[in-house]
């Protein structure tokens, strides 16, 4: 895989998702567009390029929602936390990888379901471990409001919703599959590399 | 047998990952902060036309936006006016119970602010709740504590330390991190009725907008009644500012003697496009 061109695409991809997608919102449940872009990178690229690729996209999601803390004096204090999301999105690229062998490729659907597994694996495995943290971690749990089974709920139908609004995207990203140069793209898109 | 080197940084990566995720925040807060400012360094100057876009899209929620834009002014210079007279009130009984008590002589209160207008610029990705990211930082004058409201008096939420020069986070009232707040229920007026007192409650955030409350049964509150915030720990700024409106009063099954009230957000924090930072720091540029 090109990392040349996944890493700006992912930070353009992050870019809209923060500042973007909150208009395209219904009730709090804002789309997503990180998981059609790694469930794309997972479907084709490598099993080490689909896995650093989730690492990377769990990177740049930990350090766009910080956790809270409270110091001694009583002031929030906004603190990012790596960590959790890294591991999510690992986990969401491996059950893509898993499942690929099954799946009919080339196909925009199939990125679409690719990202809505990505997602909610990813979501659950964020999660856990967040659950796992606020036992001795930290103050209050990541996830902020509502308790873990609400939190659960929203990430599953923001899952959804993304892989709904996946299709459109979906079908620009096969449209450059050449430009990846992926591993297992195939001769007719490049030479497969990585 | 031998373990190809790319698998071995892939296996490190991912363990490097867990050792990450395993680490309090204490241990992370030193660092993190300024690797999430570089990861994101390259980003902010795509979020700015973005939000734009955004905002163009689906306008942000604006009180009285169905009026005329003069009225709409007017109005909230109206709210803006209550809430100081709120806020002078709070302050007066306060004043009143010192006086009472004789507890010998304070000084008076240095609550001088300034309001900003901030535009958001980022909500928070991959995470249920919704801190979202302001363009005002320390740089003018934005601390951490800062009250943050929109028309005039409504409370959105307050600013959180761990922002940078020239953005700031938001932690939204409807958050349940942001704690527990102290407030009192301003019943409105109803006509010929004489007042009804105030009540003081306590309340906690459960879900989106929505933070609940609970109060003696005997007191006499109705939904429609204002509830203002009287939190010592906010700022005085702060102090007066509308939390919300009392949605409904419930029972308590665990307790029959108290009952429960249900407080609605008047402004939704997940659809605000600009909103107004009580800056209290010394210093700033506009």
């Amino acid at each position: 895989m090109r990392w040349w061109i996944f890493l700006p695409v992912l930070a353009v991809v992050m870019a809209i998702d923060v500042a973007f997608m909150p208009a395209l919102a219904i009730g709090r449940t804002s789309p997503a567009l990180w998981p059609v872009l790694l469930g794309f990178v997972a479907m084709y690229a490598s099993r080490e390029s689909a896995l650093l690729a989730g690492l990377a996209t769990g990177a740049l999601l930990d350090a766009a929602s910080p956790g809270l803390s409270v110091s001694a004096d009583g002031v929030q204090q906004a603190v990012p936390v790596f960590g959790p999301w890294m591991l999510g999105c690992t986990a969401g690229a491996w059950a893509v990888l898993e499942l690929r062998g099954l799946l009919y490729r080339r196909n925009t659907a199939t990125i679409a379901f690719a990202a809505l597994v990505c997602a909610v694996v990813a979501g659950v495995a964020f999660l856990a471990v967040a659950g796992l943290r606020s036992a001795y971690a930290d103050p209050a749990p990541l996830w902020g409001a509502s308790g873990a089974g609400g939190a659960l709920g929203r990430l599953l139908l923001g899952a959804g919703y993304a892989a709904l609004l996946g299709l459109v995207p979906a079908r620009g990203l096969h449209a450059t599959l050449g430009a990846w140069d992926f591993a297992t793209a195939g001769p007719r898109f490049g030479p497969g590399r990585a | 047998m031998r373990v190809p080197p790319a698998h071995r940084l892939i296996a490190g990566a991912v363990l490097g990952a867990a050792l990450l995720a395993a680490l309090p925040q204490s241990a992370q807060a030193p660092w993190s902060r300024a690797v999430a400012a570089v990861l994101w360094i390259p980003l902010w100057p795509i979020t700015a036309p973005l939000s734009a876009l955004r905002d163009a899209v689906r306008p942000p929620q604006v009180p009285y936006a169905a009026l005329p834009e003069q009225l709409q002014e007017a109005l909230e210079a109206r709210d803006r006016v209550q809430g100081e007279r709120d806020a002078a009130l709070l302050r007066l009984r306060e004043v009143e119970t010192e006086l009472a008590e004789l507890t010998g002589f304070r000084p008076g209160r240095q609550d001088g602010w300034r309001p900003r207008l901030a535009s958001v610029i980022a909500r928070g990705v991959g995470r249920p709740a919704g801190l979202f990211r302001i363009d005002l930082g320390a740089s003018q004058g934005v601390v951490a504590g800062d009250p943050v409201v929109v028309g005039g008096n409504r409370l959105v939420g307050r600013v959180a330390a761990g922002g940078e020069d020239a953005r700031s986070l938001v932690v939204p009232l409807d958050d349940a991190r942001i704690g527990r707040l102290d407030a009192i229920v301003a019943p409105a007026p109803d006509g010929a009725a004489a007042a009804r007192p105030t009540v003081l409650v306590q309340l906690r955030a459960v879900r989106d907008g929505l933070l609940i409350g609970e109060l003696e049964s005997r007191d006499d509150i109705r939904a429609g009644d204002p509830v203002l915030l009287e939190d010592a720990t906010w700022p005085a700024a702060a102090r007066g500012m509308r939390v919300g409106t009392v949605e409904r009063v419930g029972t308590l099954d665990s307790n029959p003697l108290r009952r429960r009230i249900d407080v609605r957000m008047d402004v939704d924090p997940a659809r605000l496009g600009r909103v107004v930072v009580k800056v209290s720091g010394p210093g700033g540029t506009p």
